[in-house]
């Protein structure tokens, strides 16, 4: 067992999430939070909007009570064209975001629940962003389709 | 509020228990109570030994700089790759940073602390005294250790923690995992400028990689070697450094001029160690360090030719200068030079040579970008971009002027393809004390609990356990 925070993962995290992946689609993502007791991992939104650009202004405005930019995880259905022919496919893609002005306390508390969650909903494909451009959609097309798509 | 009510969990802090936070370095030790913004106690990691009244004495703390007594002689208990060598010293040293601030120290025997004699003569003879109580009965206990502590050593400092200290819950922490942790990051590759060393350690998923870890001693001390030959070369005149305890009196002199100043001497009786004076000499390198040197912030090394056909030499002589006034009240403006003094961590070619030192030439291997490059060869291949675009600088010696400048131009010139990103936090506490920082965090979490080793789980699996339980 590697350092971890010992923040518990709901249940309610890995059912909604076992329902994203059968929604085929129709589910785009899910954010999750920390719990402000530092408790437990709790989904803060399932999405349904179809526009990346939709689910990235949400992570960029997740903010705590006094303004400081909050981090939060997330799951994203990422589709992408391979091109020529072969069709399209598609694929989740966990992803961290821990703005670079998040408070020090919150930066060490997600940072050290990630591995937990991330193992929790069996996602292979992760991505980190501490900065805007890191979750700017061609970016983490680029890595969902392993720089197949998105260059 | 109505006094009927039971209080809340958050109004007295709930399950948050009061935890001990330490963070052993070789120049400083750290301890302070899990929650805190910084470490309440910071200390030495020296020690000092004299003796008196013909018995042994030892001194710890922030006492070791104030008295030069005679014979008084400084020591370390911990290796120059940051191991501990002298277990019975490192436990007291540790055990004086938390007693001296946190807790209190040990209680005496009732019996014998003067507290309870009788006048007659008379001994309480029928009376159990528990005579052993132990520092940390009450408060787990979160320590930070290098990647490259040995099993060994990590056994040893479990057995400390709970036999002599009796602390009911232990938790031993990687400071690199702890930096990276600190940075909002699970995987990051972390350089850590300290004292003794400076170390890069890969981690991935909140695990180090243990084939990257790799370290180096060209830290504090050594730039300190570095500006001692520096000073021995110096012109218009060798300087000396005198320590404050040696000087009665000084009067100001111009710039460049011999110093005016009375000394102090000891008779060679009742004079202290000469680890005393290197001790003290340190304090003002220290000084020098943070107001003097300076990290030539690139690209390309010191002793290359800028794009212009100018040598980087050429453009550090005709930067401003800084002044620096020793304690004896010598003075004079440091140009290209405060910028050579650090550039051997760079540039191995480009050390000041110093026969007396007590630290080799430094070979290329040793510096910062071999390190980097050693370590990212021993970690996968997939990983590395990744890595390469978190890379999170912590350790005091990272405060130099200038130096995550040029850690950025070495790395984009050594790794051209995927995009370098270092995340330093500008913040000084959270630099030098960036580990305990984390660890603070960690500790105080009320979900924390379930990652301690319990003093029945060692008990039952016996010093081993830590190997298992704090990977």
């Amino acid at each position: 067992m590697s350092l971890a925070s010992g923040v518990q993962v709901q249940d309610e995290c890995i059912t909604a999430f076992n329902e994203f992946r059968l929604s085929h689609g129709k589910t785009k993502f899910i954010i999750y939070k920390i719990s402000d007791d530092k408790k437990s991992v709790v989904v803060d939104e399932v999405g349904h909007d179809q526009d990346y650009e939709a689910f990235r202004s949400k992570l960029e405005a997740a903010k705590n009570a006094n303004g400081s930019p909050m981090p939060r995880f997330a799951v994203y259905d990422v589709e992408y064209d391979l091109g020529s022919g072969e069709g399209k496919r598609s694929k989740i893609i966990f992803i961290s975001w821990v703005p670079s002005e998040t408070p020090t306390l919150w930066s060490m508390i997600y940072a050290s629940t990630r591995e937990p969650l991330k193992s929790a909903l069996n996602v292979s494909t992760s991505l980190h962003a501490d900065d805007k451009s890191d979750i700017e959609w061609k970016h983490v097309l680029n890595e969902a389709s392993g720089g197949k798509a998105g260059k | 509020m109505n006094p009927s009510n039971p209080p809340q969990a958050g109004e007295y802090g709930g399950d948050e228990v009061s935890a001990i936070v330490l963070d052993p370095g070789y120049s400083t030790t750290r301890a302070g109570f899990a929650g805190e913004d910084a470490p309440k106690s910071l200390i030495p990691t020296y020690y000092g030994k004299y003796n008196a009244d013909g018995q042994e004495k030892l001194i710890y703390g922030d006492d070791i700089f104030v008295t030069p007594r005679p014979g008084l002689s400084i020591h370390n208990p911990i290796g120059k790759d940051g191991i501990v060598e002298d277990w019975d010293m490192a436990e007291k040293v540790w055990e004086y940073s938390f007693t001296s601030r946190l807790t209190g120290a040990k209680a005496s025997n009732p019996l014998h602390n003067g507290l309870n004699d009788i006048s007659n003569e008379e001994l309480p003879t029928d009376m159990e005294v528990e005579s052993d109580e132990k520092p940390l009965a009450d408060s787990p206990l979160l320590m930070t250790e290098a990647g490259w502590n040995p099993v060994k050593a990590r056994e040893k400092t479990i057995e400390i923690a709970m036999e002599k200290w009796g602390t009911p819950a232990f938790y031993l922490a990687r400071n690199g995992v702890l930096a990276a942790f600190a940075a909002g990051k699970a995987s990051a590759l972390v350089v850590d400028i300290g004292a003794s060393n400076i170390s890069i350690t890969p981690v991935h998923d909140g695990m180090i990689l243990k084939r990257g870890v790799q370290h180096s001693p060209l830290g504090g001390d050594y730039i300190s070697s570095q500006i001692r030959a520096l000073f021995k070369k110096n012109s218009p005149q060798p300087i000396t450094i005198t320590p404050h305890y040696l000087i009665s009196s000084k009067t100001a002199v111009e710039a460049g001029q011999p110093p005016q100043a009375k000394y102090k001497t000891f008779p060679a009786d009742k004079a202290p160690d000469a680890t005393y004076r290197a001790l003290l000499e340190e304090r003002t390198l220290s000084e020098f360090k943070e107001c003097v040197v300076q990290v030539w912030p690139g690209p390309n090394k010191l002793s290359a030719t800028g794009p212009t056909g100018v040598s980087n030499e050429e453009m550090a002589r005709s930067s401003p200068g800084r002044p620096f006034e020793f304690p004896d009240g010598y003075n004079q403006l440091f140009g290209a030079d405060r910028f050579r003094v650090v550039e051997s961590l760079f540039d191995a070619k480009a050390a000041i040579p110093d026969p007396d030192s007590i630290f080799p030439a430094p070979t290329q291997a040793q510096t910062l970008p071999e390190l980097i490059k050693a370590s990212l060869g021993g970690v996968d291949v997939d990983i590395r971009p990744h890595l390469l675009n978190n890379v999170v600088v912590t350790g005091a010696s990272s405060l130099l002027y200038g130096f995550t400048d040029r850690l950025n131009h070495e790395l984009m010139q050594l790794f051209p393809g995927p995009r370098v990103r270092i995340s330093a936090p500008g913040n000084t506490a959270e630099r030098r004390f960036g580990s305990w920082i984390g660890g603070s965090i960690l500790a105080s979490l009320g979900t924390f609990h379930q990652m301690w080793i319990s003093k029945k789980e060692y008990d039952e699996h016996g010093a081993n356990i830590v190997e298992k339980r704090c990977k």
